[in-house]
C-alpha cells in the first residue's frame, strides 16, 4: 500500500481496486482453496490463523522495526485469556476475540515499556526472554492454566448464535479468513497513515525521526500494541477452533516460527505474511505427508535458497515482475 | 514442454494409483514425533510396529492393513488437531494410534468422539485423558501406576522419611501428589519436596541439599534424557549412597539412556512396567523381532507402547472383521486381556486404561558387562491409581 500511495499511477484503475483489492483476492484465494481441497479446511484454517499471527509479525518488525523474537508471547496471551473467557465467563466467539485482543495488546504495552528503550541485540535478547518468563508463569500457574497438560474443553458457542462449530471445519474456516480479511485491512489503513509513515520512519532513522519531534518510544509502545492486539487474535482464534490450549502456544519455535514465514514471503511487506505462510505450511505438510521423518531438511534448504537468492522474498519477486510488466505495458 | 512432461507423470502416478487401490484396506493412522526433538519416540514405535508386523501380518480380519504415519513434532494442539481431522476426512481412517504429548490427545478428543473413531493413545499419560472420549483407549501407563507401587515398596522396605524430587512440570507435579498421598498413608514421612526447572543438568546443589537434610531415601521424577543423566551421576559423586541416602525412581535410566549414563546407574532402584530385560517367552520375540527390522532400536518401554498399541488396534480389527463398526471395535478391546512382552495385562472395562503389573528393579551388569534392569519384585495387576476410583 505504501508504494501504491507514492506511486499514483496504480490507483488508477479506480479507487475501489486500491480499497480493498487485496482483500478481494484473499478471499478468492481462500475461497478457491476450500472449494478445491474440501477435505483441509483444518490444515487451511491453521494457515488462516498463522497469517494473522505472522501479519502482526511483518507489522512490529517490517513497518517498525522492532525486531522482536517473542511474539509468541502475545500470542500465548491471547489464547490464554480468550480460553479462559470461555471457559468461566462466557463461550460467546465475539467476545472471545475482543478478550484475546485486549490481552494481547496488554501484555505487548507492559512488556514493550520495558523492551522498547533498547535497540538491536538487546531488545532480541529481551524480547526471548520476556516470553520464556511468561511460558513458565503459565506452567508455574498450572491451577489457571492447566501447567504442561493445558487447557482442554473450551466451549464455544455459534457464532451470532446461529452457526455453530463444525466437525469439517467449513465453519471454523469462514471464520478465520473473515477474521484474517477484517485484520489485514484494518493494517493496511494503518500503514498507509501518517502514523505508519511515522513508523517506517523510525524504522529507517531513529535519531533523525527524534530531531524532527517524533516521539519514538511512544510511537514504537503504540504500533507494538496493535502488533499485540492482532497477535491476540490470532490467538484467540487458535484457542476457539483447536478448543485446547497448551503451553507450545506461548513456544520460542512459535515466534522463530513466524519469523520465518515473514522472510520467505517478503519482511518489508504485510503481503509477504500472506505468501509466505501458505508457502511455508503447504510445502511443510507436502513434505512431512510424503516422508515423516526427514522433511525439516526440505524446509531448512528452502530457507537457506530464499535469503540466499531472493533478498526481498516472494513479494520481492513478484513485485519485480509487476513493475516490469508495468513498464512493457507502458 | 515441462509441464506437459510432469503433468503426464502426475496422470501417469495417479493412474497407477487407482489401479493398485483394488481391496479397500483398513487404515490407521498413527501420529507422533517421527522428527524433530522428541523423534525417539517416533523411531522406537516405527520399529515396534514393524517388528508387530513382521511377527503378526499385515493382516487383521482377512483386511489388508494400511498404516499411514504424520509427524507431530511436539505439544501442539492445533496442529494434532488438523492432523486427526485430515486422516478421518480425507484419509478415511478406520483407527488411529499414537499421541505423546497430553494437550495433543485433549485436541484430538472431540475430533475422533465426533467422528467415532477408535483411538490407542500410545503415551499421553496423564490419567484425565481418556475422559475426554469414549473412544480413547491407552496401552502406556500412568505415573500414579507407577509412584503408588513405588510407595507401597519403600514402606515395605522399611523406609520411613523422604525427600521427594520431581521435574517442575504437570507430570511430575502427578507423581509427587500421588507418592506423597500413599507414602504418607503408609505411616511415612516427606521431608521435603523439591520441584527442579524442567532444562536443569547441574544438580549438585539440589542433592547437597538433600543430603542436608538427611533422608533415609530420595525420589525421583524426571523426564528421560539429560536431566536423567544429571540426577543420577550427581547421587554418585555427592555420594550420597554411603551416607545411607538411598535413591528409588522411575523411568529416569531408560534402557537407551542406561549406556550413555553409565556405571553411575548401577545399584539404582526403580519402579516401571518394562525392563528390556523381562524373562519370558513373549518378550524374547519381541526383541529378536525388534532387531530384525531394526538393528539399532533398543526394547525399551516407548517401544513396548507401540507394539501393544498395535495389538489393541490388530484385536479391534480382528473383533469387527475389518468393518468400520466403532462401537463393536470398543466394546471388543473393553476388558482385552492378552500377554504382552511386559507380562499379563488387560483394558480396564471402565477406564480403558491398561492395567499391568508394575515391577521393582535394580540397574546391574550381564555377563557382558552391559547395565540392565534385573526384576526383582513385581505388583501384579495395578490399574490407574490417578482415578478419583482405581479399579
Amino acid at each position: 500500500m505504501a508504494d501504491i500511495v507514492a506511486d499514483p499511477s496504480r490507483v488508477e484503475p479506480g479507487r475501489w481496486r486500491a480499497l480493498i483489492g487485496p482483500e478481494l483476492a484473499v478471499v478468492a484465494v481462500g475461497l478457491l482453496a476450500a472449494i478445491v481441497f474440501p477435505d483441509d479446511l483444518g490444515f487451511i484454517t491453521r494457515i488462516n490463523i498463522l497469517s494473522i499471527f505472522t501479519l502482526s509479525i511483518a507489522l512490529v518488525v517490517g513497518q517498525a522495526g522492532i525486531g522482536t523474537l517473542g511474539q509468541a508471547a502475545l500470542f500465548g496471551a491471547g489464547s490464554y485469556a480468550a480460553a479462559l473467557w470461555a471457559l468461566h465467563v462466557s463461550a460467546e466467539p465475539f467476545s472471545g476475540l475482543l478478550v484475546g485482543a485486549l490481552a494481547g495488546a496488554g501484555v505487548a504495552a507492559a512488556s514493550g515499556l520495558l523492551i522498547l528503550r533498547t535497540r538491536g541485540l538487546t531488545l532480541i535478547m529481551l524480547s526471548i526472554a520476556f516470553a520464556q518468563v511468561l511460558l513458565e508463569i503459565a506452567n508455574k500457574a498450572a491451577f489457571v492454566t492447566g501447567g504442561d497438560d493445558g487447557l482442554a474443553d473450551i466451549p464455544v458457542n455459534p457464532i451470532l448464535g446461529a452457526v455453530a462449530f463444525d466437525f469439517h471445519g467449513r465453519v471454523g474456516f469462514c471464520y478465520t479468513l473473515a477474521a484474517l480479511v477484517v485484520v489485514y485491512f484494518c493494517l493496511r489503513r494503518l500503514i498507509a497513515s501518517p502514523f505508519g509513515l511515522t513508523c517506517r520512519g523510525i524504522k529507517g532513522d531513529r535519531l533523525r525521526m527524534r530531531a524532527i519531534g517524533a516521539p519514538v518510544v511512544r510511537h514504537l509502545l503504540c504500533v507494538y500494541a496493535i502488533g499485540g492486539a492482532v497477535a491476540g487474535i490470532a490467538g484467540a482464534l487458535s484457542a476457539q477452533t483447536t478448543q485446547v490450549v497448551g503451553l507450545g502456544n506461548l513456544g520460542f519455535e512459535l515466534s522463530a516460527e513466524g519469523l520465518v514465514m515473514l522472510s520467505i514471503g517478503g519482511v518489508g511487506h504485510l503481503a509477504g505474511a500472506l505468501l509466505g505462510v501458505p508457502t511455508f505450511m503447504i510445502v511443510r505438510h507436502v513434505t512431512a505427508t510424503i516422508n515423516p521423518y526427514h522433511w525439516l531438511l526440505v524446509i531448512g534448504v528452502l530457507l537457506v535458497v530464499t535469503v540466499l537468492f531472493l533478498p526481498g522474498g516472494l513479494y520481492g519477486m513478484v513485485d519485480k515482475w509487476r513493475r516490469r510488466a508495468g513498464q512493457g505495458g507502458s | 514442454m515441462k509441464t506437459c512432461k510432469r503433468l503426464a507423470a502426475l496422470a501417469g502416478v495417479l493412474l497407477f494409483g487407482c489401479a493398485v487401490a483394488r481391496a479397500e484396506p483398513v487404515k490407521v493412522g498413527i501420529i507422533g514425533p517421527f522428527s524433530g526433538p522428541f523423534s525417539s519416540f517416533g523411531e522406537g514405535w516405527k520399529a515396534a510396529i514393524d517388528a508387530y508386523q513382521k511377527l503378526h501380518g499385515k493382516t487383521a480380519g482377512g483386511q489388508d492393513i494400511e498404516l499411514i504415519f504424520r509427524d507431530l513434532t511436539g505439544p501442539n494442539p492445533s496442529e494434532a488437531k488438523a492432523l486427526a481431522q485430515e486422516l478421518i476426512i480425507k484419509n478415511k481412517v478406520q483407527y488411529i494410534g499414537g499421541v505423546v504429548f497430553t494437550p495433543n490427545a485433549f485436541a484430538i478428543a472431540p475430533v475422533v468422539e465426533e467422528a467415532k473413531i477408535p483411538t490407542v493413545i500410545f503415551n499421553a499419560a496423564t490419567s484425565s485423558v481418556l475422559e475426554k472420549s469414549k473412544y480413547f483407549v491407552r496401552t502406556s501407563y500412568t505415573l500414579p501406576q507407577i509412584t503408588v507401587p513405588i510407595a507401597r515398596f519403600m514402606l515395605d522396605e522399611g523406609v520411613r522419611s523422604v525427600v521427594t524430587m520431581v521435574s517442575d512440570y504437570a507430570p511430575g507435579a502427578d507423581a509427587e501428589a500421588s507418592f506423597v498421598k500413599t507414602f504418607e498413608a503408609g505411616g511415612g514421612k516427606v521431608i521435603e519436596k523439591v520441584r527442579v526447572p524442567l532444562k536443569t543438568t547441574d544438580f549438585g546443589p539440589f542433592l547437597q541439599r538433600v543430603k542436608g537434610s538427611a533422608p533415609q531415601a530420595l525420589f525421583i521424577f524426571f523426564p528421560g534424557g539429560p536431566p536423567s543423566y544429571g540426577v543420577i551421576k550427581a547421587y554418585k559423586d555427592n555420594d550420597l549412597r554411603s551416607t545411607g541416602i538411598r535413591l528409588f525412581g522411575t523411568s529416569e535410566a531408560d534402557e537407551k539412556d542406561l549406556p550413555a549414563i553409565g556405571d553411575a546407574a548401577l545399584g539404582l532402584e526403580s519402579g516401571m512396567f518394562y525392563s528390556g530385560a523381562h524373562d519370558s517367552a513373549s518378550n524374547s520375540e519381541f526383541v529378536a523381532a525388534l532387531k530384525a527390522v531394526a538393528p539399532a532400536a533398543v526394547a525399551n518401554a516407548t517401544a513396548l507402547e507401540g507394539f501393544d498399541g498395535m495389538a489393541a488396534i490388530y484385536h479391534m480389527i480382528e473383533a469387527t472383521k475389518g468393518q468400520r463398526d466403532p462401537d463393536a471395535a470398543m466394546a471388543a478391546i473393553r476388558g482385552f486381556a492378552w500377554e504382552s512382552p511386559r507380562g499379563p495385562v488387560r483394558i480396564d472395562p471402565e477406564s480403558r486404561h491398561i492395567v499391568q503389573n508394575v515391577y521393582i528393579r535394580k540397574v546391574e551388569k550381564d555377563a557382558d558387562g552391559k547395565l540392565f534392569h534385573k526384576e526383582f519384585k513385581t505388583y501384579e495387576q495395578q490399574p490407574d491409581f490417578g482415578r478419583a476410583d482405581p479399579k
